[in-house]
């Protein structure tokens, strides 16, 4: 492999590997945004909308008043408490990362995980039993003129097959 | 005409059970005339299920209020484009409507396949007359459409404004020829599997209902994020809806299996896979079908009269149940010889985009059931909305978007380093350029910018591999006789499947870039204005003209704002944005008035107005949304490239068939 190919290779992963850093420690945007993605539209029409996404008369006079909390002093954090307390936690847009609703983050990358290693065994077990194949065919090809021609026309059928599924192989990449 | 309707639904359900029995017993006792006996029953079926669809049209066109649902979806005011799309605005109609679909499917299946295969076909019209039945006995039993009013009105409710736009007319019925379509596929494999001829005949015999249906599925969730855009006035597409999750999770699983699909066409391999994942795709469309119908789950697309939930849900565990035991009971035919070259091959990428694509659907299934999970056990109901979604699923959406480009470069069976370097070099120098690019211009200073970044970084790795794929087989053909357009037409020409797919993949990654920039660079701004005085937004600045009151129908009165939208001093642009008041309607609906260019939209709404004419006026700046629609026209483009009948590849594939038995056979030697 040159080594221009290896820099490029380096270069690449260390720009997207970095930038996936600072992702985990970027600060939040816009406060009134962040507010109202943080929190359901609790209108009586139960449209089911996040605030942020909701345009109906109940969204908009909430969002006024949202506007007027933020202004007095008061942080995102202490509104949504304030709203829990009055509605419930139905009021949140997302579960919380705490108690039961922690399964609600956990699980759906922890299946991810499972997965992975799931699909890595498999591999291995896949790509193992080919390797085997290929070394019992490398000691039959060994051993061929000594098995006579049934053997020998087995062997050269499996040769020839393999050599027919490379050349189809590159044909079609 | 009513009676006609209602009379067709019983003879269609009559027919349909008469049709299971005689194909059921055709298969099993190998009795060719009851197979013929039952040839007429996916015409006539179809032919009644149609019949009665006409009814309710006319019905609806006629105003005839005597029919409980004309009444409550539509009234004399009612535009036709909308009284022809007020046949699917509620439940009953709707179930009319996919069992219309579903009929008019298998018609085409049985015309196209009645004298292929005798084994498989009569089992898979069993299957997918069972699923009919089971529509056809809920419009009979249940869900009516033909229900009466004893005393009728003079006139009706009216359709749901929101509901009055014409992607309603586009829409659903792109959806349901999704949903509908992977009935096929499904009837195939669980036809397959009971009479055990589990080769590939039955991937082959259905491999283009799957791309088309995939198509379909994935142009609905396009055009309903379309039709959210337009409609629904808040800027956005994609809200994270248990509907539209229900929408998502089939298209997804389906991707899955269009990939794991060509390892058991290409090596013989996966084959309880493949099975497993298209029988999931059609359970995933009923889950679908369940949320919408059962009340379950608060969603804005919830019909109505959400009753329909126990008979779903029985559909659901009997067809998990089926697929289950089918599967179990078949599992030492469907053994298959699994081995692999490498790790680094495009065997494993596409197993890898499986895990990932699951991933993505498990966590989206995940995030949709949790609300009740949390209330089995908690006893507290929850939210789980985009905020949840957004964070899981985007970092595994940058992964698989990463294996889009992966995948298609990579070596089949064992990739070596000079391969790669071969083949990734020059996509990975194109993805650091414009990565470095891109630094300075683009703000990174929240977790969102970051990640759309990294989505730049990849798409440009993504499109770069696949035009230099293009570039490179175009440039093999290229000869002094043949123009460079005509090397690329003949190129895609005779590898249909191959480069629709590349395709698709350009399309996927120009939603991808879209996705990441409105999400992420997007602003928006809201003021009160009075006439002559204007609001700013980036290089523009908006003139609040005037506001006029158009008494539209005797049920719908428009009021509209008027906006001169500037750019450096020139009127580019005059935004019409207004809101409609429907009589007998608590809310008004919001018709936003949208700019649409490559690099932008502004997107203007009217909040609010007063009687001095003073306006509330909101106004977003998206990037990029329009590469969302226009991804979605490439994807067409893509599909209809690899759905496209093609004589060679059946011919290379006979050829290779035949140079394998050759090549195997040790009499040769």
């Amino acid at each position: 492999m040159g080594i221009h190919f290896k820099k490029i290779i380096s270069v690449f992963f260390i720009v997207f590997f970095v930038a996936i850093a600072c992702s985990s420690l970027a600060t939040a945007g816009a406060v009134l945004s962040d507010l109202e993605n943080q929190l359901m539209c609790k209108c009586d029409d139960k449209c089911g909308k996040v605030l942020i996404n909701c345009t109906c008369s109940t969204a908009d006079k909430n969002r006024k008043k949202f506007a007027k909390m933020l202004e007095s002093g008061l942080t995102v954090d202490q509104i949504v408490q304030q709203q829990v307390e009055k509605y419930g936690e139905t009021v949140l847009s997302a579960p919380t990362k705490n108690g039961f609703n922690l399964t609600a983050w956990v699980i759906p990358f922890g299946a991810l995980m499972i997965g992975g290693v799931g699909l890595r065994k498999l591999l291995n077990g896949w790509v193992g039993k080919s390797k085997l194949d290929i070394e019992f065919q490398n000691t039959e090809d060994g051993a061929a003129p000594k098995s006579g021609s049934k053997k020998s026309g087995e062997m050269n059928a499996s040769k020839y097959s393999r050599r027919l599924k490379d050349e189809l192989d590159r044909l079609e990449t | 005409m009513n009676d006609v309707g209602e009379f067709t639904l019983m003879v269609a359900l009559a027919t349909s059970l008469y049709g299971i029995v005689v194909y059921v017993m055709a298969a099993r006792g190998n009795r060719i005339d009851l197979y013929l006996s039952a040839d007429k029953v996916p015409l006539i079926t179809w032919a009644c299920v149609m019949i009665s669809s006409i009814a309710l049209w006319k019905a609806f066109f006629t105003n005839d209020f005597s029919l409980q649902y004309v009444y409550a979806y539509s009234n004399i005011e009612l535009d036709y484009f909308y009284k022809f799309s007020s046949f699917w605005g509620g439940q009953k109609g709707s179930l009319l409507f996919w069992t219309l679909i579903l009929t008019s499917y298998m018609i085409v299946v049985h015309f196209q396949n009645r004298s292929k295969n005798l084994i498989v076909v009569p089992y898979a019209m069993a299957v997918m007359l069972v699923i009919t039945c089971f529509f056809l006995l809920l419009l009979n039993f249940s869900t009516n459409p033909f229900e009466r009013i004893p005393l009728p009105p003079e006139d009706g409710r009216g359709l749901n404004p929101l509901l009055q736009n014409y992607w309603m007319v586009i829409h659903p019925p792109t959806l349901y020829l999704g949903y509908v379509g992977f009935t096929v596929p499904f009837a195939f494999a669980v036809a397959a599997l009971i009479s055990k001829n589990l080769d590939d005949a039955w991937i082959r015999l259905t491999r283009k209902w799957t791309v088309v249906s995939w198509f379909f599925l994935c142009m609905g969730n396009l055009f309903g994020a379309s039709w959210a855009y337009v409609e629904l006035g808040w800027g956005g597409y994609w809200a994270w809806d248990p509907v539209e999750n229900a929408a998502f999770m089939p298209l997804i699983v389906a991707t899955a299996y269009l990939h794991s699909v060509m390892i058991q066409e290409k090596k013989d391999m996966m084959k309880v896979w493949n099975m497993s994942l298209i029988l999931l795709t059609f359970v995933m469309t009923i889950f679908g079908t369940f949320i919408t119908r059962s009340g379950l789950i608060q969603s804005v697309h919830t019909f109505d009269e959400a009753t329909l939930g126990y008979y779903f849900l029985g559909l659901l565990f009997f067809i998990i149940a089926a697929c289950i035991v089918l599967i179990v009971l078949r599992l030492p035919l469907l053994k298959s010889e699994n081995e692999l070259d490498s790790f680094l091959s495009r065997e494993a990428g596409f197993l890898f985009n499986n895990l990932l694509l699951l991933g993505i659907a498990f966590a989206t299934f995940w995030g949709t059931i949790f609300p009740i999970i949390s209330e089995a056990v908690r006893g507290v109901k929850i939210t789980v909305g985009p905020p949840f979604y957004n964070q899981v699923n985007v970092p595994i959406g940058l992964a698989l978007l990463a294996l889009i480009g992966i995948g298609p470069i990579i070596a089949w069976r064992r990739a070596t380093w000079s391969n790669l370097k071969k083949n990734f070099l020059k996509p990975l120098m194109f993805a650091s350029v414009g990565g470095a690019v891109l630094f300075p211009i683009l703000p990174l200073s929240n977790r969102s910018e970051i990640y759309t970044y990294i989505a730049f970084i990849l798409c440009i790795f993504v499109l770069s591999s696949m035009l230099i794929e293009f570039y490179k087989g175009t440039m093999a053909r290229y000869t002094s006789s043949e123009t460079v357009l005509g090397a690329l037409g003949s190129l895609i020409w005779n590898n249909k499947r191959r480069y629709g797919g590349y395709t698709v993949h350009i399309g996927v990654v120009m939603i991808y870039a879209g996705i990441a920039a409105s999400q992420s660079y997007g602003i928006h701004t809201e003021k009160r204005v009075k006439i002559g005085e204007t609001i700013e937004i980036r290089d523009y600045i908006l003139r609040y003209e005037k506001l006029a009151a158009i008494q539209a129908t005797s049920v719908k009165t428009r009021i509209i704002a008027q906006l001169a939208v500037e750019k450096n001093g020139k009127r580019i642009w005059t935004a019409r944005p207004e809101k409609e008041f429907y009589k007998g309607q608590n809310q008004p609906v919001s018709e936003v008035d949208v700019r649409s260019t490559l690099a932008s939209d502004l997107y203007v709404i009217l909040a609010d107005f007063s009687e001095d004419e003073s306006a509330t006026i909101k106004v977003y700046h998206n990037p990029m949304v329009k590469w969302l629609w226009t991804g979605g026209w490439v994807i067409a483009l893509g599909t209809m490239v690899c759905a496209w009948p093609d004589r060679l590849e059946q011919r290379r594939r006979l050829e290779r068939l035949k140079r394998q038995q050759i090549v195997f056979s040790p009499a040769q030697e």
